[in-house]
């Protein structure tokens, strides 16, 4: 061991674990360097996996046509659903048509509020506004 | 990229000759839906027999567990590209559910993650051209109603389960003064309500309309090679035909998503409940 640690014994081009000052220097260097990086690596895997989420997202809603179909079925699956339910109304207590151009409107004013919050959904990047805020608190209580 | 354009190129060369021997056929652009009975079966009246539908599901899945199993057998730390497209897939709809419902859902995730697989591998068997049997099983309304009313039936049972009655506060917003109260709760329940069925119809009717579709321009190459000179004109829909190849597989895919995505939203409304 004695003999290794003389500098001018070639100990180090041995690869014995010995190193001279420079290598020590450049490897506590790099050893320094990767934990930065890891550090790095592990906060943006934590508390930034939004960029990556809304990124997803933006594919997702990416396409004129997805857009325009998510919508317009929005529309459409409420008037349907509301006329429906007036027309079924109706029939059950001989009422025509009035339940039915009252559940016509409550179902039109359904389809422009899904259309609105798929909308502002799009807009916003995320998908649901509601589910925003308590993703983002968990965040806050860990 | 040039791979997928002349697989697009090959599947509207078989699909234009599908079309034009059906057309020979009397076959209309609305024959493709049809469902035959390969084998009838009758279930205590029901008729339960096994058709062009149950074959094609059978084959989504026969596919989804081979692939599944095969690309995760050996489980290496540096994937293979197989093992790596079923992490991906797993990663994208593990990272969606995360987003959308939070990590309290995450039991969800086996849901989430069945429903777009079935539905994507469903959606792309459908844009394989085998004349006389392929079937695309996701423009059957009855197919994507089911599978609506069963994410629907699991966000009511589960926010019943989770919330109790406090449940239906979901169709109460809360801030809003009591005399609209009478308007805005049959607002609210009609909008839930026609959560399953734009669900549904959303896929159904992209799957049919697609298919419509590509069936009409790759009929026109026929009815053009067989009007004389207009022949000249038949690159025309073909070219056509290619490019609708090539935007239904983006469209087959993105639906799948969606599909996924609206699960998660309309779970985390289960999960969280009214704010």
């Amino acid at each position: 061991m004695a003999a290794s640690n003389t500098p001018p014994a070639g100990g180090s081009e041995g690869g014995h674990g010995d190193l001279t000052p420079e290598e020590r220097d450049a490897f506590k260097k790099r050893s320094e360097a990767l934990g930065s990086r890891l550090e790095a690596a592990k906060s943006q895997g934590t508390a930034a996996h939004k960029p990556g989420a809304v990124a997803s997202d933006n594919a997702a809603n990416s396409g004129a046509l997805g857009k325009a179909m998510r919508i317009s079925t929005e529309m459409i699956g409420g008037v349907a659903v509301g006329s429906g339910l007036g027309w079924l109304i109706d029939r059950a207590f001989g009422t025509w048509p009035a339940f039915f151009i009252l559940f016509f409107l409550l179902g039109s004013a359904a389809g422009m509020l899904s259309v609105v919050r798929a909308g502002t959904a799009m807009k916003t990047g995320a998908s649901n506004p509601k589910a925003g805020p308590s993703v983002r608190d968990d965040d806050d209580e860990t | 990229m040039g791979l997928l354009s002349a697989a697009a190129f090959a599947a509207g060369l078989v699909l234009s000759a599908g079309s034009t021997l059906a057309e020979g056929a009397d076959h209309g652009p609305i024959r493709q839906f049809e469902l035959n009975r390969y084998i009838p079966i009758n279930l205590w009246g029901f008729d339960a027999s096994f058709t062009n539908a149950s074959l094609y599901m059978v084959a989504a899945f026969t596919i989804i567990t081979f692939f599944l199993t095969s690309a995760m057998r050996t489980g290496a730390l540096v994937p293979s590209r197989l093992q790596s497209m079923a992490e991906l897939t797993y990663k994208f709809i593990h990272d969606t559910v995360r987003e959308n419902v939070g990590d309290e859902g995450m039991h969800f995730f086996p849901l989430v993650f069945s429903l777009f697989i079935f539905v994507l591998v469903l959606n792309l068997l459908g844009m394989i051209p085998i004349p006389g049997v392929t079937f695309t099983v996701t423009s059957q309304i009855v197919v994507t109603a089911a599978l609506a009313l069963l994410v629907i039936a699991i966000v009511i049972v589960y926010g019943l389960y989770m919330h109790g009655l406090g449940f239906f506060k979901l169709f109460a917003p809360s801030g809003v003064p009591m005399w609209l109260l009478p308007l805005l709760i049959p607002i609210e329940v009609i909008s839930f309500i026609s959560r399953p069925v734009s669900l549904s119809v959303r896929l159904f009717a992209n799957m049919l309309a697609g298919h419509i579709a590509l069936k009409i321009f790759a009929g026109f190459i026929g009815t053009l090679l067989a009007a004389g000179a207009w022949a000249l004109l038949s690159p025309v829909p073909m070219a056509l035909t290619v490019g609708l190849t090539a935007l239904e597989v983006l469209v087959a895919v993105l639906q799948a998503y969606v599909f996924a995505v609206l699960t998660c939203i309309y779970l985390s409304d289960a999960v969280h409940g009214a704010h």
